[in-house]
């Protein structure tokens, strides 16, 4: 594993009497793309929050960098962050408050900054445009253009695609997979596909607590389970579970699924043979998938 | 350095945005409404009074401007000697704007912080500036807005003056004119900083603004409170402390010609700048935005 650029430890908030978020730890490698995962009031955007310094901790820790958000200036710089339901001032024209804002970040050139950032998410021609007059998608892409600024080496978003279009949704989604590797991206979204598609790890939250964190991997079981869907033919189920590593094998609905113990065959070794046992049954096979999927485990789980 | 440079940017935006925005120009129309009125007001009463004429007449005058002197200022000699050349529009105007100018502060500031946080648009600066560089630097933005405002309205107060009394000469005029801005302009410190007070206190700009008229009508009432307790001079009841709690308290011993009482004065409006500030930055520093 890779050095911790996000390093959460018991972390505690309450809002008066609710806990938003009960003790919860996880911790985020140098270079990933890590998905916050839950229904509403998980604690997502809490978690989210603390860890831009928008929030105090009211119990635990929470470190960006091995710094404390909370503390003055500690992310001035280190951070972009892509904040949920923060309205961009109406009366401010974007060029200028994208500048305003890199001045702020204390960067280099940061009119330059601000063009470059408008230009990568697609609306350079919005410089002199009022924030007060961009649509909703609009204005959430001049949100992540200042985020992006500076090339800061955490990111945070929060539900960065929600209310865009599909081609710009896509877009941003690029974006972020183009950051992967090279910055270290926090992604808090309900959006479950995407985030299967983009996070290299996982921490989903119910009531404020963790109920299961890792790579992605480990989250939809991939090292654990296949499965193979049935076009037709008579699926020889005792074979396959007495395989060897086979644990359980069941058929759900158009598909067979198959749950072996990665320490006893490797995933490639356990699907290659389950299909060989299939098609020397005359059983014909449409689709072969590893895992399950992400919004299923969320739903198991919470 | 690096707070600096922040607060630096800050002030910038803030000052741009003012400038922009058409709430400079209504608020220097509704002061300079207000000085025009007390201006004719106070002008016409004078060269009532000057037209009257004669020896006894001007006897009287001069009686009836210390009385008033006495009444809106000070019965003390020395601050009377010192504001006797001066016109009396001109001081008139100046008392007035004591009590007008902590309201006008109120509304040209009451959402410089709460109209951020409430739309959560203070969180884009949070991230890349202090907490304490935003507060000062809007309170520093308005601070340069309302001096520039009250040096514009202090040069037609005291063009008004020059035009209408031939008594008051380029040579006093200016000396004044710079005393009574400098005056005005400590005095309105205090002020900024209880609106930036209470524009950090709460999330909705109503809610600011309803605290801090709260607070300016509580002042005055302290003040009376304090004055009505003072039998004597020499005798004074429990509750005639109360007045030295009100920033206004201290206002008119900014024009007096010693310098002991305007430094005590000035101290005592640094005392409230720097607890209001204080207030503000503590419950910035430490409020979920």
């Amino acid at each position: 594993m890779s050095e911790r650029a996000i390093e959460v430890e018991g972390l505690i908030k309450r809002f008066g009497p609710k806990v938003a978020v009960d003790a919860l730890s996880f911790g985020v490698g140098t270079g990933e793309c890590f998905g916050l995962i839950g229904p509403n009031g998980a604690g997502k955007t809490t978690t989210f929050s603390i860890l831009c310094g928008f929030l105090s901790a009211t119990g635990g820790t929470a470190r960006v960098l091995g710094r404390d958000p909370f503390r003055p200036g500690a992310l001035k710089g280190k951070v972009g962050v892509l904040p949920q339901d923060a309205l961009l001032p109406p009366s401010d024209r974007v060029g200028a408050l994208l500048t305003y804002f890199a001045r702020l970040s204390a960067l280099a050139n940061p009119e330059a900054e601000a063009r470059a950032a408008l230009e990568r998410v697609g609306l350079e021609a919005s410089w002199e445009a009022k924030a007060g007059a961009l649509s909703h998608g609009m204005a959430k892409r001049v949100s992540l253009a200042q985020a992006l600024m500076g090339t800061p080496p955490v990111v945070l978003l929060d539900e960065p695609t929600a209310g865009l279009d599909p081609k710009v949704a896509a877009q941003v989604r690029q974006i972020i997979r183009d950051m992967r590797g090279r910055q270290t991206v926090v992604v808090s979204s309900h959006n479950l596909q995407e985030l299967e598609e983009l996070c290299d790890a996982a921490a989903i939250l119910d009531h404020g607590r963790s109920v299961q964190s890792g790579s992605m991997a480990e989250l939809t079981a991939q090292s654990a389970e296949f499965r193979i869907q049935i076009a037709r033919g008579e699926v020889p189920l005792d074979a396959v579970r007495a395989a060897p590593g086979c644990v359980q094998a069941a058929l759900d609905g158009g598909w067979l699924v198959v749950r072996f113990n990665s320490q006893v065959v490797a995933a490639e070794d356990a699907i290659s043979q389950t299909l060989g046992l299939l098609l020397a049954s005359q059983v014909k096979v449409l689709a072969v998938s590893r895992g399950r999927r992400l919004e299923e485990r969320v739903l198991e789980l919470t | 350095m690096e707070s600096i440079r922040e607060i630096r940017a800050v002030l910038a935006m803030e000052l741009r945005r003012a400038l922009k925005s058409g709430r400079v120009i209504v608020l220097l129309a509704l002061y300079s409404m207000f000085s025009l009125l007390v201006l004719f007001v106070v002008g016409g009463v004078s060269s009532k009074i000057r037209e009257g004429g004669g020896v006894d007449a001007a006897g009287g005058a001069v009686a009836l401007r210390d009385r008033l002197l006495g009444f809106l200022f000070s019965d003390d000699p020395a601050m009377l000697d010192a504001l006797r050349d001066i016109p009396m529009v001109v001081l008139i105007v100046f008392q007035a704007a004591l009590l007008f100018l902590p309201l006008y502060v109120a509304i040209m500031g009451f959402d410089q912080i709460s109209g951020e946080v409430g739309p959560r648009s203070m969180r884009y600066l949070a991230v890349r500036a202090r907490r304490s560089s935003v507060l000062f630097g809007k309170v520093a933005a308005q601070a340069v807005l309302l001096w520039g405002l009250l040096g514009v309205v202090h040069l037609a107060v005291f063009a008004y003056a020059g035009g209408t009394d031939p008594d008051f000469t380029l040579r006093l005029a200016i000396p004044t004119g710079l005393k009574f801005w400098l005056a005005s302009a400590v005095f309105c410190l205090a002020y900024l900083g209880l609106t930036a007070a209470c524009s950090t206190l709460f999330r909705t700009p109503a809610m600011s603004l309803t605290c801090n008229a709260l607070v300016l009508f509580a002042f005055p009432l302290l003040n009376f409170l304090g004055s009505v307790n003072t039998a004597s001079p020499t005798e004074k009841g429990p509750l005639s402390y109360l007045g030295y709690l009100s920033p206004s308290h201290y206002a008119l011993d900014l024009l007096h010609p010693y310098l002991s009482r305007f430094g005590l004065s000035a101290a005592a409006l640094a005392g409230f700048v720097a607890l209001f500030l204080g207030i503000a930055y503590g419950v910035l520093r430490e409020r979920d935005l």
